[in-house]
């Protein structure tokens, strides 16, 4: 097997890396960690959408919870699709006025927490991967994993 | 379809979570999967039992802590406004 270049070496981390940050998981099944990258894929995605679906889409707010709502896009940068559609989602009210649709409370809160953990665990995830890139277990392990 | 369309439309709107101390119960899912999140970060092989051994152990003990840290820290309020 050929070497690698520093240079491959570290393409292949950014790769990993952004893999990782578009898809949960993503980063470890390129490096052929396919339990691994199924595990995290279903553990980050649940976390985000019962966050979601506790708060409803309006708890990802760049404008008004920004915060918040750069833990949100560390999940994946489809987060960002989001916002529109909760604009999408906006009613007219009786006098033609825009009525967005808003969250707050207790659910508002608790759906925060949650998408922007999701956020944080995916970091991690990133930056294991890209570890693992580096240290080239992933080839060692994976090529175990399909024997 | 119908339970489809419901589902989605649980997006549209927040759940009604009352500000009481059951609320708290919802940090239980979020422990879990930072439990499950961290231990297939953190296993230099993942071996399905093992995984979700040591997955149960430090969700009960991560649980079992915050539990009493709730339960003194109650106590403590007590204390002071007592």
């Amino acid at each position: 097997m050929a070497k690698r270049t520093d240079m491959d070496h570290g393409l292949l981390l950014l790769i990993v890396a952004i893999l990782a940050w578009i898809v949960p998981g993503a980063g470890h099944f390129f490096i052929k960690e396919k339990k691994r990258a199924a595990i995290i894929f279903v553990a980050i995605t649940a976390t985000f959408a019962i966050g979601l679906f506790i708060g409803s889409i309006a708890v990802v707010d760049p404008a008004g919870a920004r915060p918040w709502y750069i833990g949100q896009i560390i999940t994946s940068p489809g987060v960002a699709l989001i916002p529109q559609l909760a604009q999408q989602a906006a009613q007219i009210g009786p006098n033609g006025e825009l009525i967005p649709l808003v969250s707050y409370g207790r659910p508002h809160d608790v759906g925060q927490i949650y998408t922007a953990i999701a956020g944080a665990m995916n970091l991690l995830a990133i930056i294991s991967a890209i570890y693992m890139a580096h240290s080239g277990r992933g080839e060692m392990i994976g090529s175990e994993e399909d024997e | 379809m119908n339970n489809i369309a419901n589902i989605l439309a649980g997006f549209m709107s927040p759940m009604d979570i009352p500000t009481s101390p059951a609320a708290m119960l919802w940090m239980f899912p979020l422990i879990l999967s930072i439990v499950i999140v961290y231990k297939a970060t953190k296993m230099r092989v993942i071996f399905p039992k093992k995984f979700v051994k040591e997955v149960v152990v430090l969700f009960l003990t991560i649980s079992l802590f915050l539990i009493l840290a709730g339960i003194g820290l109650n106590l403590l309020v007590a204390f002071i406004t007592s």
